[in-house]
């Protein structure tokens, strides 16, 4: 065992695996900032180049884009309110109001350090105590999966508190959106209307990109300073001001390109000791969701944003740029990376859509990852642990290095920057699928987040509906077919009646704060 | 009628060689032969690859069927001297990509990775047209369903279970991956013919292994690749094999027609084209499908994943389409329902 310990740290340290990591992360950055552009999507692109690399240098390399991509899809969530990934959805929330204030720097540095702690943790829990977490992931049956999903829509109460109406109307529509496809149960057609594009229903991306990015880019046409967008950016986000000139907010008062913060690049200490809570409560819930086969990164980004939100004792601040509402799901979204590792590399089984590339990727070099990993190369397994450890660490030096020229792309001229993201949100719907339809949708989800916008409903509901409603559905059905329609098992199981009390908690939580915010 | 000799093969050919849709399948035929044995490429197909040719993967990128294809795709480039770009076009477990394949030019520059899902795609009428709708180049490789169960479950053969079905409170669960799906399909068949009225539990590729482990679903029936890292680590028992004989790789599992249950379900993976490519481009693509599958660095990914690599070219493939087709449309014309 020791002797694999070694061989696989000097696999991992190797000058090829090393500048393959680094790569790696350089090029999941880059592809994570990309709207539209997936983790996935990039790894499928050098897969080819790794047929003729050495196993222990392709996962370095796919683990740094694994990595890279997390982090590199907050970027342009907080630089352009574009979220690149749908883990990276929740950072918008605070990271651009931040932007907004001139802190781009600030927001980033906060980003960067949570996500290095996010990563290491679940690189740690996957060193440490990988096969004792698997086997506590194989006991979530489809009644304990359920419950969690549900736990994750409560948190729709806490963006909703503005206006209940609007919020849960909002969330609703999302719910009706994912019925849209083959039923997950039946396989029969549900309003597709004999379309076979509508056969798999709406794809979250696509929807993602329409609804945040169409709104954004219209915002742009008719604000030429860069300030122009600023206060208006997430549509109904949490507690925004009432009256729209509060902070920073108003067309013009935001300050200009060259008056944005460069100076404070790397994170200050006392943002560092205010971002302990969060990043702890991110690390935790990332990795474990991570862990659970289906759950994945924006559920764990949302939960820990919520989290934080209610133990931080700042919610006040929560959505008109807190440090802590960008480091908490930050911290979660790259703590999923490891947490996903967890159940493939014991199990054989993949916690999310990117590692079960990852496990193609490996068995196209003859090693099934899975409980035999460990027995028949655990050398190799050791390896991939350490690489893990070491995307971490470059994609924490990559990313400060390159902090000083990240933030000069939101100083750089709307003129040139928008119509650039406006193709890549046609090319990054239509690449999803390679099917022009997708851009349709993608367009259209852009007419109903415009739509919303106008009525200042709130866009994050529908959002979680979206990413969270099939599994809600798939889950529920799939556990009442098991056990022929009775309900029981919801509430007898540990897991699931632990998910149900604290969904039960986050809606008192949120009514009562509401109410209370609305009393003086 | 004309007699030709070729390889010690008769073949009769009609007096018009174009002018009926069986003769212009043997040419086909003939032609792919030749071009198999390597005597001669056709003159007409020497001109075909001009340009890279659309390599339609209805999967989603990064499964190992999807890696499997881009591999494939990789060395047929290499024999045709042009590229095939692998473009994944997955949804609706793959209504997508065949309504795509069946609307393309037929010119030859668009070619399909079809798998068995042709079968239950257009027997279960999720796009509107047979799978005949479809020329069919050939097939590349097999695997076996099984029909697996935890290994610290109580079952040991098929038998016992079928005899706890009904005797235990609640009825016996078998997961699959997704409704109307191969594995579904397969677990249907079995359940029928063994007498037992089990409740089916569509879970998806995704979490179907984790489901059994964790003691779920009772059973489930998978592909033999999506199950073998975990059988060769002990977690999982197979008991029995789908396939029609026993594959070498698990040469202990009986198969299901040893065992008395008549249940014979391969699953493959080939080439399709839309219907009417010129046959001088369809021998073309079998021969480079023939040799890619053959190369190497295929047959290695292929022993990892636990394939069996067999190359069967369009007559004795369309033939073999027919015949599973027929026992699809059976399985799902016999269950009362497809639901649960």
């Amino acid at each position: 065992m020791t002797g694999d310990l070694l061989q696989g740290l000097l696999q991992a340290i190797q000058p090829a695996s090393l500048a393959a990591t680094g790569v790696g992360c350089l090029l999941g950055i880059v592809a994570g900032m990309i709207p539209g552009m997936t983790i996935s999507a990039a790894m499928i692109i050098v897969l080819p180049l790794t047929f003729v690399l050495d196993p222990n240098v392709s996962i370095g390399l796919f683990l740094g884009l694994y990595a890279g991509g997390m982090l590199g899809g907050s970027f342009s969530a907080i630089l352009l309110n574009i979220p690149g990934t749908p883990s990276s959805a929740a950072t918008a929330l605070d990271g651009y109001p931040l932007v907004a204030r001139g802190q781009a720097g600030r927001a980033l540095g906060m980003a960067v350090s949570a996500s290095f702690c996010g990563g290491l943790f679940s690189a740690l829990c996957l060193f440490l105590i990988a096969p004792r977490l698997a086997d506590l992931a194989l006991q979530f049956r489809s009644a304990d999966l359920f419950s969690l999903v549900f736990l994750g829509l409560t948190i729709i109460c806490s963006f909703a508190s503005r206006s209940w109406i609007k919020g849960l109307l909002s969330a609703v529509i999302g719910l009706a959106i994912v019925t849209v496809g083959q039923d997950p149960v039946m396989g029969t057609a549900r309003f597709t209307f004999r379309d076979p594009n509508l056969l798999s229903g709406v794809h979250f991306l696509t929807a993602l990109i329409g609804l945040f990015a169409i709104p954004q880019l219209i915002e742009n046409l008719h604000g030429n300073s860069p300030g122009g967008a600023i206060g208006l950016g997430v549509p109904g986000r949490p507690g925004s001001p009432d009256s729209p000139g509060s902070p920073g907010g108003r067309n013009g008062t935001a300050p200009a390109a060259g008056a944005i913060e460069l100076r404070k690049l790397l994170p200050a200490f006392a943002d560092l000791r205010r971002i302990r809570l969060p990043v702890g409560i991110g690390s935790a819930v990332g990795t474990f969701l991570g862990i659970l086969p289906g759950a994945g990164g924006p559920i764990a980004a949302f939960i820990s944003y919520d989290y934080a939100k209610k133990a931080t004792g700042r919610g006040d601040r929560f959505g008109q740029g807190a440090v802590e509402g960008v480091a908490a799901p930050e911290a979660a979204n790259n703590a999923v990376t490891g947490g996903a590792l967890i159940p493939m590399m014991t199990l054989g089984i993949p916690g999310d859509p990117v590692t079960a590339i990852l496990i193609g990727a490996l068995l196209a070099h003859g090693l099934a990852p899975g409980p035999l990993l460990f027995v028949e190369r655990a050398d190799f397994a050791y390896g991939l642990m350490f690489s893990f450890f070491w995307a971490n660490v470059f994609n924490l030096l990559i990313a400060l290095a390159g902090l000083r020229l990240l933030v000069k792309v939101v100083a750089a001229p709307r003129t040139l920057l928008m119509p650039a993201v406006a193709i890549l949100c046609v090319v990054g719907a239509w690449s999803l699928r390679n099917s022009i339809f997708d851009v349709y949708v993608m367009f259209g989800f852009g007419l109903l987040g415009l739509a919303m916008k106008w009525l200042d409903m709130p866009v994050v509901p529908l959002l979680l509906a979206l990413v969270l409603g099939r599994q809600l559905e798939e889950n529920l059905r799939i556990a009442l077919t098991g056990s022929q329609g009775d309900i029981t098992m919801f509430f007898t199981s540990p897991f699931s009646a632990l998910f149900l009390g604290l969904s039960v908690v986050s809606v008192v939580w949120s009514v009562v704060g509401a109410r209370r915010q609305r009393a003086p | 009628m004309a007699t030709v000799l070729q390889h010690g093969v008769e073949y009769r050919l009609a007096e018009d060689g174009r002018s009926t849709g069986d003769a212009s399948r043997l040419s086909m035929l003939l032609a792919a032969l030749l071009a198999g044995f390597g005597l001669f490429g056709p003159p007409a197909a020497a001109q075909y690859p001009e340009r890279a040719i659309e390599f339609v993967i209805p999967f989603d990128a990064g499964g190992s069927a999807d890696i499997e294809g881009r591999l494939l795709a990789e060395e047929m480039g290499a024999v045709l001297g042009v590229t095939l770009v692998p473009v994944n076009r997955p949804g609706a477990g793959g209504a997508l990509a065949y309504s795509y394949v069946n609307d393309a030019d037929p010119d030859g520059y668009t070619v399909m990775w079809t798998s068995t899902s042709i079968l239950t795609i257009t027997n279960l009428g999720n796009v509107p047209f047979g799978f005949d709708a479809l020329d069919h180049i050939g097939r590349v490789e097999h695997q076996p369903l099984v029909f697996a169960v935890a290994t610290d479950s109580p079952w040991s053969d098929i038998d016992s279970l079928a005899g706890d079905c009904g005797n235990r409170g609640r009825p016996i669960r078998i997961a699959n991956s997704g409704t109307g799906s191969t594995t579904h399909l397969g677990a249907l068949a079995v359940m029928q013919e063994v007498g037992c009225e089990a409740v089916h539990l569509p879970i998806g590729t995704r979490r179907r292994n984790a489901t059994v482990l964790s003691g779920e679903a009772d059973a489930m029936v998978a592909p033999l690749t999506g199950a073998l890292s975990l059988f060769r680590a002990g977690r999982l028992r197979f008991l029995a094999s789908l396939g029609a004989d026993r594959n070498p790789i698990i040469a202990d599992v009986p198969t299901a027609r040893e065992l008395g249950i008549d249940v014979e379900f391969d699953l493959f993976r080939g080439l399709s084209v839309p219907m009417g490519t010129p046959a001088e481009v369809q021998a073309r693509l079998a021969d480079a499908m023939t040799r890619a599958a053959s190369s190497d660095a295929f047959q290695r990914l292929a022993d990892d994943l636990g394939l069996t690599v067999a190359p069967l070219i369009m007559g004795p493939f369309e033939a073999l389409l027919r015949r599973e087709d027929a026992r699809v449309r059976a399985i799902i014309q016999s269950a009362d329902t497809l639901t649960p």
